[in-house]
């Protein structure tokens, strides 16, 4: 079993949260600082460090101790100076990774960043939004999450080749590792990709739409706008010339939105499901939270589990079954060991 | 000419890609890049026919479709380096009995096809473990083997909605908005990259096959885990806009020029009265509390300051008074960045000199240099079937005259 020590934000308490998970012994260095987060503090600290060990200290000479026991160290630092200043390059830990914003070289490796400063230098907030709008930055820790899953598969590729190694992952270049097609359409095409609300513009029609008791998303590729207008109950569609392909369907935008908006305005979401599903084309329910945690498929799926929180009803977080590993018990607070 | 694996920890590990579109190829360019053999395995049309209707999302190598459009298609390329390619026609019992040969010489086997797509083919978990004892399969249908909706068409943009980011993205709570970007796929391939590490380490120890099954809508719903967890603890997160819960400011401010914008937020006190000492209006003694509840007015008064200025002399200004702050960057400003430049992060690779997206993990002996394009479709059938099966040459050229091989699509 490997054990793991934790030192930092959302981006190192999701790796180690991936460790736990893998059946790791991880320790969770608390220091005392309180990041802001999306959530509250009870929630991000439950679905994050739940199954891992707590010391609560920023003694650094504690620090370098712990890190001398670790097989795998993953910290993370607001800048490259403040993993420095911590003394990241002088612990022996076999297997060390550095989560910062901008990576650990560089001439903005100093640089200041919250997630939405990466998401907006990274490309995603551009895209976000209305165009005749503010672009608007990714709500949630999907930056941070994202990151923190890389370096648990960077440190397990180390540990799998038994190598005593130092990582360097940068957020920004997280981001930007994971992006669509925003550069090379710009490279290859020429043309600047920007931002169109929900329409994912060069697939029509894929759109948010509105029916009789909420939201419903459409993607259709092009394979699959013949059972579309069979959804649609409109055959006629499939020889409309304005709609023969995909290329027509984006100069007609408006007028099939138009369509198929009327058509499923007086449509329940169930309705609107079922026939989706009869018809083979890819449609999703907006739901809220409350109706993702009585998601019957999620519930089938046996997704969720349990947590003990103080007193009370357990609280269910997602489980991560395709790690294959047995979860420890919660065991917080339990002083020092290793 | 024997083309190796790139260096990297996972020299020595054996993937068969079957993967396609983009939540599989970005798990498995993460695998190649650390080092991975990866075998592509593509169907005859996996890239299309010979002649494409129109031009692909992210356009043409060079701009232009050429001679061979399916081979300089940008986006496949981007997803799929490091790799070779062996084009399979699985359609065919023969091309079938093939792949298993295959498996019995991999490690990992990996794929994103419907729940039910390789049980159909014969190709189900017993199947491939038959051939190899110890193989590691990843399958990563839309919503996961069993459940209702398993047999459901899934692609990013619909599952999205069906994990609750939708209700929390947008301009207004009543409004919900789509990223339009998919999502969901990247970080299913983050996870599936996860999970074959995880597996390859836990076959250490046990030497025991494993299927693995990652579904992109699992992966999705427990990204918004915190809000979950909220929502059960009596909290209702609602949709703020570009505000934050515990940040203000925290926003998108507009600057000089058309659609140019700035992104900051100040996450500590420290950074709030350093804010102060560049913009009027503002209390430096005002505590988060205050902010959180004045966060219109500061807003104002930061979207008067930006306005007149350059985002990115505005941004350096910020970052020297040690606030973070960054322009909006569209797609040319994110190649010209002066970071990511610094960091060789965008590669090229074909004679067309794309720039592609690097990889985030920066570890020695992982070099760049050695990258490969993605390799043309079945440019690598010979190669890999005498390299790994022992094959003789007539042997390839038979299956190539039979149809069970391929280089091009067929017409």
């Amino acid at each position: 079993m490997d054990k793991v020590l934790e030192i930092g934000g959302f981006a190192a308490g999701y790796c180690g949260k991936l460790f736990a998970a893998s059946g790791a012994d991880v320790v969770r260095m608390d220091r005392g600082e309180r990041l802001p987060a999306w959530a509250s503090e009870k929630a991000m600290d439950l679905f994050l460090h739940a199954h891992k060990r707590m010391v609560a200290s920023s003694d650094l000479d504690l620090l370098a101790a712990l890190a001398a026991k670790a097989d795998i160290l993953i910290c993370e630092g607001n800048t490259a100076d403040e993993l420095d200043q911590l003394g990241f390059d002088d612990w022996v830990t076999p297997v060390k990774v550095a989560l910062t914003p901008f990576g650990r070289t560089g001439p903005k490796a100093n640089w200041r960043a919250s997630a939405n400063v990466l998401l907006a230098m990274g490309g995603y907030t551009h895209l976000i939004g209305e165009p005749d709008r503010a672009p608007l930055s990714l709500p949630g820790h999907y930056l941070e999450f994202q990151t923190g899953a890389l370096a648990y598969t960077a440190a397990n590729s180390a540990r799998w080749a038994n190598q005593s190694t130092q990582i360097d992952l940068g957020q920004l270049e997280t981001l930007m590792s994971l992006s669509q097609f925003t550069t090379v359409r710009w490279h290859c095409v020429g043309e600047l990709r920007s931002r169109h609300g929900s329409d994912f513009w060069f697939v029509v029609p894929s759109q948010l739409f509105a029916c009789a008791d909420g939201w419903v998303y459409l993607n259709i590729v092009p394979a699959f706008w013949d059972p579309l207008t069979v959804f649609l109950d409109q055959p006629e569609l499939l020889i409309d010339p304005r709609f023969e392909n995909n290329d027509l369907r984006m100069l007609n935008r408006d007028a099939l939105h138009a369509l198929i908006a009327t058509e499923l305005a007086h449509q329940s979401t169930d309705e609107l499901l079922r026939k989706a599903e009869s018809c083979r084309i890819p449609l999703g329910v907006v739901l809220s939270f409350e109706q993702v945690l009585a998601d019957p498929h999620l519930e089938a799926r046996q997704f969720w589990q349990a947590l003990p929180a103080d007193n009370s009803e357990p609280v269910y977080t997602p489980a991560y079954p395709f790690l294959q590993g047995k979860v420890a018990d919660p065991e917080v607070n339990r002083g020092v060991f290793w | 000419m024997v083309k190796l694996p790139v260096d990297g920890p996972l020299n020595g590990i054996k993937v068969l890609d079957l993967t396609h579109v983009w939540a599989g190829p970005l798990a498995v360019r993460f695998l190649a890049d650390l080092g991975a053999e990866v075998v592509k395995i593509e169907a005859p049309y996996g890239r299309g026919s010979q002649v494409f209707p129109s031009q692909p999302i992210g356009g043409w190598l060079g701009g232009e479709a050429g001679d061979e459009p399916w081979n300089v298609n940008a986006v496949f390329n981007k997803l799929n380096r490091n790799r070779r390619s062996v084009c399979l026609d699985l359609k065919q019992k023969q091309g079938r009995e093939l792949l298993l040969q295959l498996v019995a010489c991999a490690d990992v086997i990996i794929e994103n096809f419907s729940a039910r797509a390789m049980p159909a083919m014969g190709l189900g978990f017993e199947v491939l473990k038959q051939a190899n004892p110890q193989i590691i399969y990843v399958s990563m249908p839309g919503f996961g083997a069993s459940g209702p909706y398993h047999g459901r068409v899934a692609f990013g943009p619909i599952v999205e909605p069906m994990t609750g980011l939708t209700k929390m993205l947008g301009y207004e709570a009543d409004r919900p908005m789509n990223s339009a970007m998919a999502l969901m796929d990247p970080i299913a391939a983050t996870h599936a990259a996860s999970a074959v590490v995880r597996a390859l380490r836990k076959q250490q120890q046990d030497g025991a096959a494993a299927y693995v099954e990652l579904s992109l809508h699992e992966t999705g719903v427990a990204y918004n885990g915190p809000w979950l967890i909220d929502t059960q603890l009596g909290k209702r997160p609602v949709c703020q806009g570009n505000a934050h819960p515990q940040m203000a400011p925290h926003g998108v401010y507009p600057c000089q020029g058309e659609d140019n914008w700035l992104a900051m937020a100040c996450q500590t006190q420290d950074q709030w009265q350093q804010l102060c000492t560049l913009v009027g209006g503002l209390d430096g003694n005002w505590t988060l509390s205050q902010r959180l509840q004045a966060r219109q007015s500061i807003d104002e008064a930061l979207a008067g300051w930006t306005a007149p200025q350059d985002k990115n002399a505005a941004t350096l200004l910020l970052q020297t008074h040690g606030i973070a702050a960054g322009p909006v960057n569209n797609a040319a400003e994110m190649l010209a960045d002066e970071q990511v430049k610094a960091r060789d992060f965008f590669q090229t690779l074909e004679r067309f000199n794309t720039p592609m997206p690097g990889n985030p993990i920066h570890m020695p002996g992982l070099n760049p240099q050695q990258w490969r394009r993605c390799p043309d479709l079945g440019a690598d059938n010979h190669g890999v079937l005498t390299q790994w099966l022992g094959y003789a040459d007539d042997q390839v050229s038979t299956l190539q005259k039979q149809g069970i091989l391929h280089d091009k699509p067929p017409t």
